[in-house]
């Protein structure tokens, strides 16, 4: 196919609306009559309510609704678990839980009214420390629930066997800490009840249709009561997809006054009501011969699900299951508790569980290579998986491009050459570190089908709308669609629309998780616009005189490939489809729904069409008085199968080492008695742009068959591989391992006296 | 809660209006004027989202009192450039890849036009420092910089 757009690096199609200032985010939205809606949540991490009274709230004059559980749908919602109502009802079970909320005629009138509720609270002995939830007197944090919210076993080979075989046996303990996504625009929603009782809701989502589903849940009504538009998304990073619940409070509030209500978070509000990704304590223990061939691996996670289970089962399966799939492994064994405590949900974020455990399984091959006297490299590449295989737990792999991003991030950060310079001395000493990676593009395991379905119209004038209901939030998705379609119909880039999620007029589908959009949507896009020509050539047919499959498009005009002067320019063409068909004009469906399976009871089974690779190296510097640890270099590469715009890949490479950059070295979520005692951005420090080196991204283009043009998911991987990398740096440099994160000054300064003192480096 | 009669000039243009003398400068821009290009990210001025400029310095309009404008001039990234009349900045942030989400965009835009104005022709180093005050989740930075870069470029034919 000639391409003149796929493959380019042209800006996102939302680009001018952002760069005037002129993007619509949810925040933004006004209605005639428009209330605005507060927040009250509790104060303890674990409490029964005793008593509450709303009388002096709902006396302040502009306030125009209190509610509280007591008031809410006694239906249940949640993911798989259904636990939560829209308030809470009897107890809190974290900190910051929501437990009433209020809508006035202005923000500051909600917020005093917030002030004049009155909350006898009963506190109650809380469940803090994961490692204390499975003991016979521990708190409960559901009544009549022991804490324990998911376990998984998996045994695979013979992992004993597989040890026996080892030269080397390594084990260690790893504690990974949970992140806060930190996208920019804190969660806004704007619902409205119309005088027929529908409600609509626009809000910041990942995808309209899984929030129509919770808020149908929630409110108790029909999901076709409800129409979910998506507004621009200022970011998402998984903490908006299905466990956000501020959306659910608006719309109850909306459906309680009759007139619009709007609640737009401000950042301690977004800490307190975010979701979080889910910390683990993980014990690892992996075999491993002379040659750096991995005979076995056996791993114990405990993981901290927070108050209520989300989706941070199905996170902790990752954590337990999917780094295996990256390597040809044969024995391996996975035992992982989720468990509740008294502190916030914790569920997706970015990854999906994929960096806890990349973070332990890279700092192991890399001090076993070390021990070994191999390089890490080498050892990646010895037992890398190859296109054409299956992995231990049945993934087919149709394109690996791990062995090519490791290549290329070798090369790229001087490897060889830095390895052999004699190590520093001084105050400063320098380290190279590497880590590698994979992801899945898509998961069938959403609900035994993973398809995504777009409806796309050329208009009488030739131009093509794209209706898809995932969503861009930020990533580029309505970018890759538009170029796509673009190129199939032989448009230009700005000649395709790709309208915005709402789930009166959109397909249905999952949304934007699990990186499955570029490779299912895409898909979906291409078949959709191969269909659009299809028509469009048998209309030209006619209207020329030439057979269709004589017939091609190029910058907007149908020319014959033999007769030179048999053309037509677009709109012509489907002006004439309008009139010889009765008035309809070019108006396609097509769905993909990959070739997938769903994974059994004992988790086997294809369940992705694709899967993508990435691999990162990294050199720090450490300045051993301070404990201060700045990166120098970064060289990060994604296996993305092919860059439909290599702009946006780029975008999604670096965004995601910064990301791991914080989650290794600055972000640290703190607590106090369960409380979350810095839910602020001066607190809770997300790296600037002075903070991080000079990015080098690079794209191993795999071509994965079942993706469109070959392309997959490049939005997760970039993520896994950061923090191990510089954990390997930093022991590379000063002999310290920290196994920890994050990395703190105090961490690094405590390991270098325990090194001097002739403890274990 | 007392009010002001305040006299500023926003994009070019006159407004004299009462505002309570609590008004955030953001809220101002936004609820009072809708101008929503100024966004909010944080009321704590660590984010930079709300960042416009007064009398061309950048300041983060959160932190800002709207009757603390008063007399003087207020340039939002609605002013910055609009329709066929971009500013150089806004090209080169959608061709080098500055933005993903946007949100944080306007801010960086005021932002990277303060440092521009201080400092025509910034190192990778300065530019980083100059643009410390904003906070992007989405690009790792590095598109900021280079489209910063670029419009340096193209503003001193470079």
């Amino acid at each position: 196919m000639n391409s003149p757009i796929v493959g380019k690096a042209v800006p996102q199609v939302t680009a001018l609306e952002k760069i005037q200032g002129r993007a619509i985010y949810t925040g933004d939205l006004k209605q005639p009559g428009m209330l605005h809606a507060k927040v009250l949540r509790g104060p303890y991490p674990h409490a029964r309510i005793v008593r509450i009274d709303t009388s002096q709230a709902v006396a302040l004059p502009g306030v125009k609704a209190v509610v509280t559980g007591a008031d809410t749908p006694t239906r249940l919602w949640g993911v798989a678990h259904k636990q939560q109502r829209i308030l809470a009802t009897g107890k809190v079970r974290f900190a910051g839980e929501e437990v009433a909320a209020v809508a006035a005629i202005s923000e500051d009138i909600a917020r005093d009214a917030l002030d004049l509720i009155e909350i006898e609270y009963e506190e109650l002995p809380a469940l803090l420390d994961p490692a204390r939830a499975l003991e016979a007197e521990a708190p409960q944090v559901h009544d009549g629930h022991d804490n324990r919210v998911k376990e998984i076993r998996i045994a695979r080979g013979d992992v004993e066997a597989g040890f026996a075989a080892a030269d080397l046996v390594h084990e260690a303990t790893y504690e990974l800490h949970s992140q806060y996504p930190g996208y920019m625009e804190p969660m806004a929603t704007l619902a409205s009840v119309d005088g027929n009782g529908r409600l609509t809701v626009w809000t910041s989502t990942q995808s309209v249709f899984l929030a129509r589903a919770r808020l149908a849940e929630a409110l108790d009504r029909p999901v076709s009561s409800i129409r979910v538009i998506q507004a621009m998304v200022g970011g998402g990073f998984g903490g908006k997809i299905v466990e956000e619940r501020s959306s659910l409070i608006a719309a109850f509030l909306a459906t309680r006054v009759n007139r619009p209500v709007r609640l737009v978070n401000n950042r301690l509000e977004d800490f307190q009501s975010g979701c979080f990704s889910v910390p683990c304590r993980l014990w690892l223990k992996m075999g491993m011969t002379k040659d750096g061939t991995i005979t076995a691996k056996d791993v114990r996670i405990l993981a901290n699900s927070g108050a209520y289970a989300g989706l941070a089962p199905e996170v902790m399966l990752v954590t337990a299951m999917r780094s295996d799939n990256m390597h040809r492994l044969e024995n391996v064994r996975s035992a992982a508790d989720l468990v509740y405590t008294n502190t916030m949900p914790r569920g997706a974020f970015r990854g999906f569980g994929g960096t806890q455990m990349a973070f332990a399984l890279n700092s192991h091959l890399s001090v076993m290579a070390d021990k070994l006297g191999l390089d890490p490299f080498e050892v990646h590449r010895r037992n890398a998986i190859r296109a054409g295989e299956t992995s231990v737990h049945g993934w087919q792999f149709g394109s690996t491009g791990l062995r090519e991003c490791l290549d290329q991030v070798q090369a790229g950060i001087g490897w060889e050459a830095k390895r052999r310079r004699p190590k520093d001395t001084g105050v400063r000493q320098r380290g190279l570190g590497m880590a590698a990676a994979m992801h899945v593009s898509g998961n069938r395991t959403l609900g035994n089908w993973d398809g995504s379905t777009v409806v796309l119209r050329v208009n009488e004038d030739g131009r093509a709308f794209i209706a898809s209901g995932e969503s861009d939030m930020g990533q580029g998705a309505n970018t890759m669609m538009a170029q796509i379609c673009a190129d199939e119909l032989g448009i230009p880039l700005s000649h395709v629309t790709v309208l915005p999620p709402d789930t009166d007029t959109s397909p249905f589908a999952l949304g934007s998780l699990a990186s499955r959009v570029t490779i299912n949507g895409g898909k979906a896009v291409l078949q959709a616009a191969q269909q659009a020509k299809t028509q469009i050539l048998d209309a030209a047919s006619g209207l020329l005189g030439c057979p269709a499959d004589d017939l091609e498009i190029d910058q907007g005009v149908v020319r014959s490939r033999t007769k030179s002067n048999a053309t037509a320019a677009l709109p012509q063409v489907c002006r004439y489809h309008v009139f010889r068909h009765g008035g309809e004009g070019i108006l396609v469906r097509a769905t993909y729904d990959p070739p997938t399976k769903m994974m059994d009871a004992d988790h086997y089974g294809n369940i992705a069409p694709g899967y993508s690779f990435a691999a990162q190296a990294v050199e720090v510097e450490v300045d051993t008085e301070t404990g201060q640890v700045t990166l120098l270099n970064s060289c990060l590469a994604d296996d993305c199968g092919k860059a439909i715009n290599p702009m946006a890949v780029h975008g999604q490479t670096n965004g995601a080492a910064v990301q791991a950059i914080g989650w290794a070295l600055y972000e640290h979520l703190q607590f106090e008695d369960g409380r979350l005692a810095n839910g602020n951005f001066a607190d809770y420090t997300m790296p600037t742009a002075d903070s991080v080196p000079h990015l080098q991204a690079s794209i191993v283009e795999s071509n994965e068959p079942n993706g469109p043009l070959g392309a997959k998911g490049a939005s997760e991987t970039a993520i896994l591989p950061g923090a191990p990398a510089i954990a390997n740096a930093i022991e590379d440099a000063i002999g310290v391992r920290i196994t920890e994160l994050p990395i703190t000054p105090e961490k690094i300064l405590a390991g270098l006296r325990a090194k001097r003192e002739g403890g274990h480096a | 809660m007392s009010k002001h009669v305040i006299n500023v000039t926003v994009n070019g243009e006159a407004h004299a209006v009462e505002v309570p003398a609590k008004r955030l400068l953001a809220d101002f821009l936004r609820d009072d004027l809708l101008l929503t290009g100024t966004k909010r990210g944080c009321e704590t001025g660590t984010c930079g989202a709300c960042s416009v400029l007064i009398d061309g310095e950048v300041v983060k309009s959160c932190l800002n009192l709207a009757v603390q404008a008063d007399g003087r001039s207020v340039t939002t990234v609605e002013g910055l450039g609009q329709g066929t009349n971009l500013h150089p900045l806004q090209t080169s942030f959608m061709e080098q890849g500055g933005l993903q989400c946007g949100y944080c965009t306007p801010g960086f835009l005021m932002a990277a036009h303060d440092l521009l104005s201080r400092n025509p022709s910034p190192s990778e180093e300065e530019i980083r420092e100059g643009l410390s005050g904003n906070l992007c989740r989405c690009t790792g930075y590095q598109g900021i910089v280079d489209s910063v870069k670029n419009a340096a470029e193209k503003m001193h034919g470079r």
